[in-house]
């Protein structure tokens, strides 16, 4: 209990990563260190703190290591775990890859339900996944005058990152930017470029002047099908409700009241 | 009655009479095939499907589910479009189809096509705008997102195949469980016809396999595979008799689903139930509990039901029905016990029956790792140990388990109507207790 060190590293997968690298050169032991993130600390009395600084160097090695040892499903755990939000996070990302690194098949750490902070990693894998996986399906596009497609989105945990690959793929040849309004960030892609991640301060907030012109017939269209698809008699408000919650809406065009 | 076609109707127009006809097809999944982008065009499909959006009864939105045209030649009784009804008619063009299909992929709000059609003066007629309208997305648009497209019943064979390599998925609706259904409500139709072309397709299929085999770049044949559905309660089939058929259609025709429609009336016709209550909502999702469990938990039809017991409980999920009648197979042993008989626990789903069977080799299990698994041990406890001993001390015995069963909440994803109040449940729970006991 005494001397507990804490690692507090920046909330992103970066900064955790190199959290767990700070921590696991610092050979303290694993059991006399343990990891936060700024946004979830309390400071707490007889502990040392030391400050992480994002390095991606150390990140990437360590997710290298991961990758290796603990196989593609460790690595994805890692990864959406670390989009979540929760206090526990950084710290069972941490033990999670103790265990992975210690046990003679790394890829076995994610069956190890019994240990609850692998439970835990592999529950906010899981609702990290569920947001990502929603949000690639409500995310809805605008497309602007010069035929860029524009779209904004809230998801409640930091799945931009994690979304923009699936994005990239399906449209290689068009321009997009998804701008993620509540983290001020945004993912942006030019045709046959690789997406990059950047700060959404960049944007003109006079965007929305310049809809192409075909732009409103298009959510017309899209309104009208979404009314016509309903069956009338098996109307079911509590259902669409619980499947399309109404924190989703205010970025779907079929749910936006026309002005 | 004469085939109207209302001139300059607005794509607008159209949109709204042609999907508000193809509403009535259940199948709306985008699953069953992964593709990446194939460089030149638009578009690539996730195992998984994607849902985009839920309409107002609750059903996901994931297709543009439209129909080619809604003139029908036919006169199926329980179809708004038969040639009977005086309803607006549309047809679209495959550029219209295509423009919508793009315009609506580019802002993300479908993962692709469904199309369907009522019969344009002939099968092969209606058969080739189907096609010509796939043929023109992927060729030309290079559109490389998910289509599901009917194979129309009487069309040519080669058609259906030229059709089926520009597809995902293909379907044949069985439309009626029995071929005595077919005949009354659907007169220009028959069990023969239907059937043909889901062999076709699935003959089709397996040459496929074969070939790709031999050649990783062989062009694919309906690659997610062929569905059907057949309309519930329109006709006076018993469960029993639904569940044979969707068993024999995944066995002996490889179907990938089989898709339930409660029936809904939308035509006064003397030859069709009246239906006070509305669509039969409940019955159908028994049939989809019991759907799952002969695809992913290893049941057969007639371990769920039976001649002497035709029909599904009303007030009881078929698996806990099942495990009742079985209780001289309970409890098991969670950290023993076969995967094929973790599955036939109720309360434990495919994914927790996996997560149980990955982790017990790393370790015994206790109830409380079970719970933070995903396994509902309100259901489960009845019919689980852990190291040899039960979560409460229990009574094996049906009565006990069942009444306290029936206590857990099922969740079911509509509101029964109000003909089940909480008083007929208990009602319905002395008399099943009876029933089954006495
Ligand atoms: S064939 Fe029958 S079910 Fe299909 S559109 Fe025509 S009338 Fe309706």
């Amino acid at each position: 209990m005494e001397n507990t060190t804490i690692f507090l590293c920046e909330d992103s997968l970066d900064g955790i990563l190199t959290g767990v690298y700070d921590a696991w050169d610092s050979r303290l032991g694993h059991k006399n260190v343990r990891l936060e993130t700024r946004a979830e600390s309390n400071l707490e009395l007889f502990c040392e703190y030391r400050d992480v600084e994002r390095d991606l160097a150390k990140a990437e090695k360590v997710l290298n290591t991961v990758r290796k040892r603990m196989g593609e499903e460790g690595e994805e755990a890692v990864c959406y775990a670390a989009a979540c939000t929760d206090r526990r996070k950084a710290d069972a990302i941490y033990r999670i890859i103790v265990l992975g690194l210690h046990l003679k098949n790394g890829r076995d750490a994610v069956n190890c339900l019994q240990n609850e902070d692998v439970a835990l990693v592999m529950k906010l894998r899981q609702k990290a996944w569920h947001e990502a996986h929603r949000m690639m399906g409500f995310v809805r596009f605008e497309e602007l005058q010069n035929g860029i497609l524009y779209s904004q989105i809230q998801p409640a945990y930091d799945v931009l990152s994690l979304m923009a690959p699936h994005f990239e793929d399906r449209y290689r040849q068009e321009n997009w930017i998804i701008h993620d309004i509540r983290r001020r960030q945004m993912a942006i892609h030019r045709k046959e470029y690789p997406w990059v991640l950047a700060d959404a301060e960049m944007l003109n907030p006079d965007y929305k002047k310049y809809y192409s012109d075909q732009e409103d017939e298009f959510q017309q269209l899209w309104k009208s099908f979404c009314k016509s698809i309903a069956i009338e008699e098996r109307r079911n408000p509590r259902c669409q409700q619980s499947l399309l919650p109404l924190r989703f809406r205010s970025c779907m065009t079929e749910f936006i009241v026309d002005k | 009655m004469q085939v109207r076609v209302p001139e300059n109707l607005t794509l607008m127009e159209k949109l709204n009479i042609l999907s508000d006809a193809a509403k009535y097809d259940v199948a709306c999944t985008s699953s069953g095939v992964n593709r990446s982008n194939t460089g030149r065009g638009i578009g690539n499909c996730i195992e998984a499907g994607i849902c985009h959006s839920f309409s107002a009864d609750g059903r996901c939105i994931s297709l543009l589910k439209i129909l080619f045209t809604n003139e029908c030649i036919y006169n199926c009784r329980y179809c708004l479009n038969r040639v009977s009804n005086d309803v607006p008619r549309a047809t679209f063009t495959p550029q219209e189809i295509c423009d919508l299909v793009i315009g609506f992929y580019r802002r993300n709000y479908i993962e692709g096509l469904f199309l369907s059609s009522g019969i344009l003066k002939n099968p092969n007629y209606t058969m080739e705008l189907l096609y010509q309208t796939l043929f023109k997305l992927r060729t030309e648009y290079h559109f490389g997102g998910y289509i599901h497209v009917k194979a129309i019943p009487g069309a040519d064979e080669r058609l259906i195949e030229r059709t089926g390599y520009l597809a995902d998925r293909m379907s044949v609706n069985l439309e009626l469980p029995t071929a005595e259904g077919l005949k009354t409500l659907a007169p220009n139709k028959s069990r023969k016809k239907i059937l043909t072309p889901m062999r076709q397709v699935q003959m089709r299929m397996e040459e496929n396999r074969n070939e790709l085999t031999l050649y990783r770049n062989a062009p694919r044949f309906v690659p997610a595979g062929q569905s059907t559905q057949m309309i519930i309660g329109a006709t006076p089939e018993n469960d029993f008799q639904i569940v044979s058929v969707a068993e024999a259609l995944y066995k002996k025709f490889e179907l990938k689903r089989v898709f339930y429609s409660a029936f809904v009336r939308v035509n006064e016709d003397s030859l069709l139930p009246a239906l006070p209550g509305g669509p039969p909502l409940l019955r159908e999702h028994r049939l989809y509990q019991a759907d799952w469990l002969l695809r992913f938990y290893g049941f057969e039809a007639k371990e769920l039901l039976s001649e002497e017991k035709p029909n599904f409980n009303v007030l009881l999920d078929p698996k806990c029905d099942w495990a009742l009648r079985h209780l001289e197979l309970f409890p098991v042993e969670i950290n023993r016990a076969e995967y094929g008989m973790l599955l036939r626990v109720p309360g434990i789903g495919v994914r927790s029956a996996n997560r149980i069977a990955k982790a017990r080799r790393m370790g015994t299990l206790d109830f409380a790792d079970l719970k933070r698994m995903g396994v509902v041990l309100k259901r489960a406890l009845y019919f689980i140990t852990c190291k040899g001993r039960t979560m409460y001390p229990i009574k094996v015995e049906e009565d006990y388990i069942t009444r306290n069963l029936l206590n857990v909440k099922e969740r079911l994803p509509f509101e029964l109507g109000q003909d089940i109040t909480y008083r007929q449940l208990s009602l319905f729970d002395d008399m099943h207790l009876t029933k089954e006991t006495g």
